[in-house]
């Protein structure tokens, strides 16, 4: 009798131990109802110490401008942390669902995760439009404030960067293999071109991180579907994952896997680095930031890099988008929100403070009126001496499409590097596995596919 | 009038048949010093169990929770991705944990044995995993494991072999995941048994040698049955903790490629994490428990005391 009630015992703190995993979501789970908004109050404009999250290049950039911005404010005490990007969101999300406890005054949000904060978390980010940022509605690129002002009345951040989808590519390598890089028009043509380059040179096209070790591998996808204008979700919310344009990025990726230009990526980060610092890729199809990495990583290899926008998907089709942007928001829970908001308005509607952003870290602006100093109109040396600021600022000024992230970003981002790498290393129908992929982002969601 | 003697001056008096038994009333310390381990229990374990499930059955909904009863459970019950979790999970735990165990009773075998001349170094070599950082250790593996800068693939490869695509194939993922864990977790479990081995009385052995047994008889009939209680330990707590299994697919593979890797732990925390999905998080993280309670339950039952 005493043995079974041992082992009743014992066996109920074997079920205990696994609850205790409950504590992890639990602790933090509460969802919408915590995070208020009205926690904090507005504050003095002048007055008060802030904190702000961003991440490493970003950050110093901004702790750069801390001394410039006491100028002004003296009464402002500034610290800016360094999280560390991903780190950031699990930070900000904890922070958000702990109803804004521990929170950052400033936060640095990007497009990928900035409508599910606002949806999951309502009140978590500060409306700025009472703080005094509807006067800068006009000041930024093209559609960025419906980015971050979606139904035109609140505002939940304000736009920092913008970048664009950029080409660069090493102009010694097309050079040997005989291509002639600028007038590749079509993905299609530059697949040809990459063939002659395998031949000639060795190196491939450009590389995937093919089994999505890390969840950015998706970004050449997602580029080739910004540039039809089509995106993983409508401007409605519904599912457009298996459209036609998806289709085609899809296909384009597989034919050129299938021919051998595309080089494994798997790791991420520091596999892109080495790729990089090997010369294994002729062609980087990142955005704008990236040529500041560029630079930083082979700066031996001045000269050899040429940056273009990237052909079209279609023939005639446009080689502008956005394909994402960061913003800083100010966060519900702060006490000093004006205080934040002044530091907010000085890094972000500054023309000043985003040269010298631009100048340190190549990060491009949103604010268009920064694109007026020269900095974006000199030649550059290790870009061949072309005038790498203009090509983005073409990009930024022509007619491109606004992208509906949606709360439900993260979860058809999963499915569609799924998908790629089902493509990339097992050789799958395109069609297929989207359809696959829209179906399960339906059921996991309720969100209509619109077909 | 009992009540007013004090415990000491109570057992100062020798007990007589007739006096009376003392009153529960008077434990009142032993109580007192469970006291903050209960509260700290109570608000870091039970609260957040119950909050957990009353979460398990709500939905944000626009920004609102909305509670929708046993919706996130159906929904479970609908999900591939799920399934393919509790099925990465239940592979891990039918392949790695018996091949761990099994190690680990030959590691404690071996570490006991007297004809081995530096025991304590090779005890301390085979548990220093367990104490490893785990992202020290997570890098470190996909290091190693790198398909094309890694040390194995290098090793593999002065050898004549072809590189193996540890992280980036399905079926070698989940082999670097099950490696990972065999190498972080067999000393402990190696620990265990050895602690529990050095009880079972030297007289046994000497008894069976008598007996004409020989190492692998005395191994079966002595080392074995006075291993069972250790067994039955490490057994469960690598039942529990494969289920729960979280930081070496995490940081190794991330769940992938294409979820091959995605064990229950990983998928639940995209959910909360990723996906802000809490409701439907704790749903998983309950059916989880239940899961571990059922296994825990089998056991006990095939591998318990008979009494």
């Amino acid at each position: 009798m005493e043995l079974e009630r041992r082992r009743v015992l014992q066996m109920g703190g074997a079920i205990a131990a696994g609850a205790g995993l409950t504590g992890l979501t639990a602790c933090s789970g509460t969802g919408g109802t915590g995070a208020t908004g009205q926690g904090g109050s507005a504050g003095e404009k002048d007055k008060g110490k802030i904190a702000v999250w961003s991440w490493q290049g970003p950050a110093a950039e901004m702790k750069a401008l801390v001394p410039e911005f006491n100028k002004k404010y003296p009464g402002i005490e500034v610290t800016v942390e360094d999280i560390g990007n991903p780190a950031i969101w699990d930070k900000i999300t904890t922070g958000l669902a702990a109803g804004g406890q521990g929170l950052a005054d400033v936060l640095h949000i990007g497009v990928d995760y900035l409508p599910g904060y606002v949806e999951k978390f309502p009140g978590g980010l500060a409306d700025l439009g009472p703080l005094g940022a509807n006067a800068h509605r006009d000041a930024f690129a093209q559609g960025m404030w419906q980015t971050v002002s979606p139904d035109g009345k609140r505002v939940n951040a304000l736009p920092w960067e913008a970048n664009s989808a950029g080409f660069y590519y090493r102009a010694d390598l097309f050079e040997k293999a005989g291509v002639d890089a600028g007038a590749l028009q079509t993905w299609e043509e530059t697949i040809e071109a990459g063939k002659e380059i395998k031949a000639k040179t060795g190196a491939h096209l450009l590389g995937i991180d093919k089994p999505a070790s890390q969840a950015d591998a998706a970004n050449f996808f997602q580029m080739l579907l910004q540039l039809q204008g089509a995106f993983y979700f409508s401007l409605s919310g519904d599912i457009t994952l298996d459209s036609p344009e998806a289709v085609k990025a899809m296909t384009l990726i597989k034919t050129m896997n299938d021919a051998g230009l595309v080089s494994d990526l798997a790791g991420g980060w520091n596999a892109l680095m080495s790729s990089l610092k090997q010369g294994t890729a002729a062609v980087l199809p990142m955005p704008t930031w990236f040529g500041g990495i560029i630079q930083e990583q082979v700066p031996e290899e001045a000269g050899k890099w040429k940056v273009r926008l990237p052909p079209a998907v279609r023939r005639g089709g446009s080689t502008a988008a956005t394909v994402n942007s960061t913003h800083l928001a100010v966060a519900g829970s702060s006490k000093h929100q004006a205080a934040a908001w002044s530091f907010v308005e000085f890094v972000l509607t500054r023309p000043a403070s985003q040269v010298q952003i631009y100048k340190g870290k190549g990060i491009a602006p949103a604010l268009m009126a920064a694109y007026d100093d020269a900095v974006f109109h000199e030649p550059s040396p290790f870009f061949g001496g072309q005038k790498k600021g203009e090509v983005f600022l073409e990009a930024l000024k022509a007619p491109s499409s606004a992208f509906n992230y949606t709360a439900d970003y993260a979860r058809a981002l999963k499915l569609v590097t799924d998908a790629q790498s089902k493509v990339l290393l097992g050789g799958a129908d395109p069609a297929k596995v989207l359809k696959d992929a829209a179906d399960q982002l339906a059921q996991q969601t309720g969100r209509k596919v619109s077909r | 009038m009992t009540v007013t003697l004090t415990g000491s001056a109570a057992r100062a008096v020798p007990s007589q048949g007739t006096a009376p038994r003392p009153r529960p009333r008077r434990r009142v310390a032993p109580y007192l010093f469970v006291l903050p381990a209960l509260l700290l229990f109570a608000v870091f374990k039970l609260y957040p169990i119950g909050r957990s499930f009353v979460i398990s059955l709500h939905k944000t909904v626009g920004g609102t929770e909305r509670f929708v009863g046993a919706d996130n459970y159906v929904r479970l019950l609908h999900d591939p991705l799920f399934w393919t979790a509790l099925k990465n999970t239940a592979v891990i735990l039918v392949v790695q944990v018996p091949v761990m165990l099994a190690l680990a009773t030959g590691l404690a075998v071996a570490l006991n044995s007297t004809l081995l001349r530096g025991r304590a170094v090779f005890r301390l070599g085979f548990f220093l995993p367990m104490v490893t950082g785990l992202v020290a250790y997570g890098i470190i593996f996909s290091v190693l494991l790198n398909k094309d800068y890694g040390l194995v693939n290098w090793v593999l490869g002065l050898a004549g072999l072809d590189s193996v695509p540890w992280l980036t194939d399905p079926l070698w993922a989940k082999v670097s995941l099950g490696l990972a864990l065999t190498w972080h977790y067999t000393g402990y479990n190696a620990v265990i048994l050895l602690a529990r081995l050095q009880s079972v009385p030297a007289e046994l052995y000497d008894a069976a040698a008598v007996d004409g047994a020989g190492a692998w008889t005395s191994f079966r009939h002595v080392t074995l049955p006075g291993l069972r209680p250790a067994l039955l330990l490490t057994t469960v707590l690598s039942t529990i903790g494969t289920l729960q299994i979280f930081d070496e697919p995490f940081v190794l593979t991330g769940g992938g490629p294409d979820n091959a890797t995605l064990t229950i732990g990983v998928y639940l925390y995209q959910n909360a994490f990723k996906y802000f999905d809490f409701g439907y998080a704790s749903a998983i993280a309950y059916a989880l428990a239940v899961l571990i309670g059922i296994l825990g339950v089998i056991q006990f039952r095939f591998l318990g005391e008979k009494s």
